[in-house]
């Protein structure tokens, strides 16, 4: 049986309308609230997410020690655990918490758009070859090392120095990359050391791979423009062959996440302390605590951010051997959607924790690579396969609306067990097929799993996001070619 | 009387296992095997009797801590070694700690990645003559 409104606590008629797409659950609702929680949606999203129990996990987000403002939910909010996926929230620095659940195991884990400079049009007949190409370049199967293993004064150098090691000692990336993914790339608060010994030997020889689940590696054709300007500042234009990159930090991510929370839960049982949810487990910003998962944290970031550089690397590899050397796939930008970040927010210091959520600065934000710097920062949302994703530019409303923060895909509406029941993979790959939609992923049932239909309206979320403010609309972009993992 | 059961549960996003067993050994052995089917896509078959024996000792706060450490452990073991643990034995056990002996096997394929064994929602209780608990996995 799925999750039903009639077993969930009845929230839906408690929340009040703010905004445009913007809604808002006050702190009456739960006597432990100590913000509200608002939500980015139109009515039909609110009723997807009231058929779970996500917003009951953003009204627990608001209880966390030094949280500001309020907790968000994005319009792609689905059922998480700790934080709802597409949940995010704002503590106050040096003492408000940093939660590792607020994060999520598979730390930074991201987008990354490539654009070729190619139309679709002088290429389609090659692109069954560059996706078969594709599935051969990038490990995807379970026991199958990336191309790459580190050794260990390496896979430290990864950790704190991010993807300038990887362009200028691995030499794998051009210079300019570095302008065009979000944070340049690592985050100097990163600390080796902090990284444990176990989760350092599950990364060694995991950069340049995908994984499996939701992430995938999408070659994509520009189908629509919907803002002229802003489209010619990213460099995309209709007919254009882009690549989406869907990915994050691996095993060694998922392992810096294990022990933190370990860790924290361990300290907050000492203390006698117990949460709504375990998996909100917590430390004060500035206690050992969590300044070690703050430095561990930002070192997985660094390895997330790798990781989809040496991918960028083999996508580049694969259309240099297909279409020439001169073609090289050119970064439009990198961002994450598992983190934590220092920003500041009316002149006060908070640690903005997205988990499913991207960021969205608006134009003129210091921030931001000068090239986007007029136009607003990139924001990527993928669909799921069969389905459109979407670029759009940040908006300086974001700031006071989200917290300079945006959705991250589509959302699940459907568990895993259901969408298997209900859609026959082999049928799937053949309807893909059929739509001309090449598709590299070994196995149906998985397939199955990340059917179009196991989430929500893409369109939906999208119009959502742009409705509330935060940011908008640039292009619409369709898939020609799927690898998953 | 049956050792123990599992069955998954809905959720949206995760992997929500539903484990019962007759004492808290069996319970913590079904719940690897669950982690296991997760993995594998089907119930996990016996491993090949090559297969070396591998030791497990851990020690937590508390019983619900132990339960997510141990998933968690065979979840990090799975990633370095390449294996899935499909035979269990806990040995000893108590409120706060454990010893096991495991073995696994390399599958051509793992069908789920699982990321980690989480806290949402974990919960161990006696009823009757049998142990519950219920655990969500990120996949």
């Amino acid at each position: 049986m799925e999750p039903s409104a009639e077993v969930q606590p009845p929230v839906t008629p408690r929340l009040r309308q703010v905004g445009p797409a913007l809604y808002e659950l006050d702190r009456s609702f739960r006597e432990d609230m100590l913000v509200p929680a608002r939500i980015v949606a139109d009515e039909e999203l609110l009723r997807q997410m009231a058929r779970d129990r996500s917003i009951a996990q953003l009204v627990n987000v608001t209880t966390l020690p030094g949280i500001q403002d309020f907790a968000i939910g994005m319009p792609d909010m689905h059922e998480g655990y700790g934080f709802p996926v597409g949940g995010v929230a704002g503590t106050l620095l040096p003492d408000g918490v940093i939660s590792p659940g607020g994060i999520g195991f598979d730390i930074n884990c991201g987008v990354r758009l490539l654009s070729t400079g190619l139309l679709h049009d002088d290429v389609k007949d090659l692109i069954p070859e560059l996706a078969h190409d594709l599935a051969r370049s990038v490990p995807t199967g379970f026991g199958r090392h990336g191309r790459l293993a580190l050794g260990p004064a390496q896979v430290d150098r990864v950790l704190t120095e991010g993807v300038p090691y990887v362009v200028r000692e691995l030499r794998m990336g051009l210079e300019e990359d570095l302008r065009h993914i979000e944070s340049g790339g690592y985050l100097p608060g990163a600390e080796a050391a902090y990284v444990s010994v176990r989760a350092r030997e599950r990364g060694h020889d995991q950069l340049g791979t995908l994984g499996g689940g939701n992430h995938f590696i999408e070659v994509q054709r520009v189908d629509r423009i919907l803002d002229a300007e802003a489209a010619a500042d990213f460099g995309l234009f209709e007919g254009e062959v882009t690549v989406l990159i869907h990915t994050g930090s691996r095993g060694l991510g998922h392992q810096v996440c294990t022990d933190a929370v370990r860790e924290m839960d361990r300290a907050l049982s000492r203390a006698g302390i117990r949460l709504v949810d375990r998996q909100l487990a917590c430390a004060p910003f500035s206690s050992p605590e969590g300044q070690a998962y703050y430095a561990s944290m930002c070192a997985a970031a660094n390895f997330a951010w790798s990781n989809r550089q040496v991918l960028t690397h083999r996508v580049r590899e694969v259309f240099g051997r297909r279409l020439g050397a001169e073609v090289q796939p050119r970064i439009v930008y990198d961002v994450a959607h598992n983190i934590a970040k220092v920003e500041t927010y009316g002149g006060r210091r908070l640690c903005v924790h997205r988990k499913g959520a991207t960021r969205a600065f608006g134009p003129g934000n210091p921030e931001l690579p000068e090239a986007w710097r007029k136009v607003g920062q990139p924001v990527f949302i993928p669909g799921s396969m069969g389905t459109s994703s979407f670029v759009l530019a940040g908006r300086s409303e974001s700031q006071s609306v989200s917290f300079s923060s945006a959705c991250h895909g589509a959302g699940r509406q459907m568990s895993r067990a259901a969408a298997k029941r209900e859609v026959v993979g082999a049928e799937l790959r053949k309807a893909l097929n059929a739509r001309g939609i090449v598709v590299e992923c070994p196995s149906n049932a998985e397939l199955a799993e990340e059917a179009p239909t196991a989430y929500k309206d893409v369109e939906r979320v999208v119009d959502a996001v742009d409705t509330a403010g935060i940011a908008r609309k640039v292009a619409r972009l369709v898939p020609v070619a799927v690898l998953k993992g | 009387m049956e050792q123990g059961t599992y069955e998954f549960e809905p959720h949206t996003s995760e992997v929500q296992v539903h484990v019962e067993g007759t004492d808290l050994g069996a319970l913590f052995e079904e719940a690897g095997y669950a982690l296991a089917e997760v993995m594998l896509g089907e119930e996990p078959p016996e491993p090949p009797p090559s297969m070396e024996e591998e030791d497990v000792t851990l020690d937590a706060a508390d019983t619900e801590a132990l339960l997510v450490d141990w998933l968690n452990e065979l979840i990090s073991r799975t990633d370095l070694r390449k294996r899935v643990y499909t035979h269990l034995t806990v040995d000893e056990i108590d409120e706060r700690k454990l010893h096991a002996r495991i073995r696994g096997f390399t599958p051509d394929v793992l069908k789920t990645a699982v990321k980690a064994a989480t806290f949402h929602g974990v919960d161990i209780r006696e009823h009757e003559d049998r142990f519950l608990a219920t655990v969500v996995l990120d996949v």
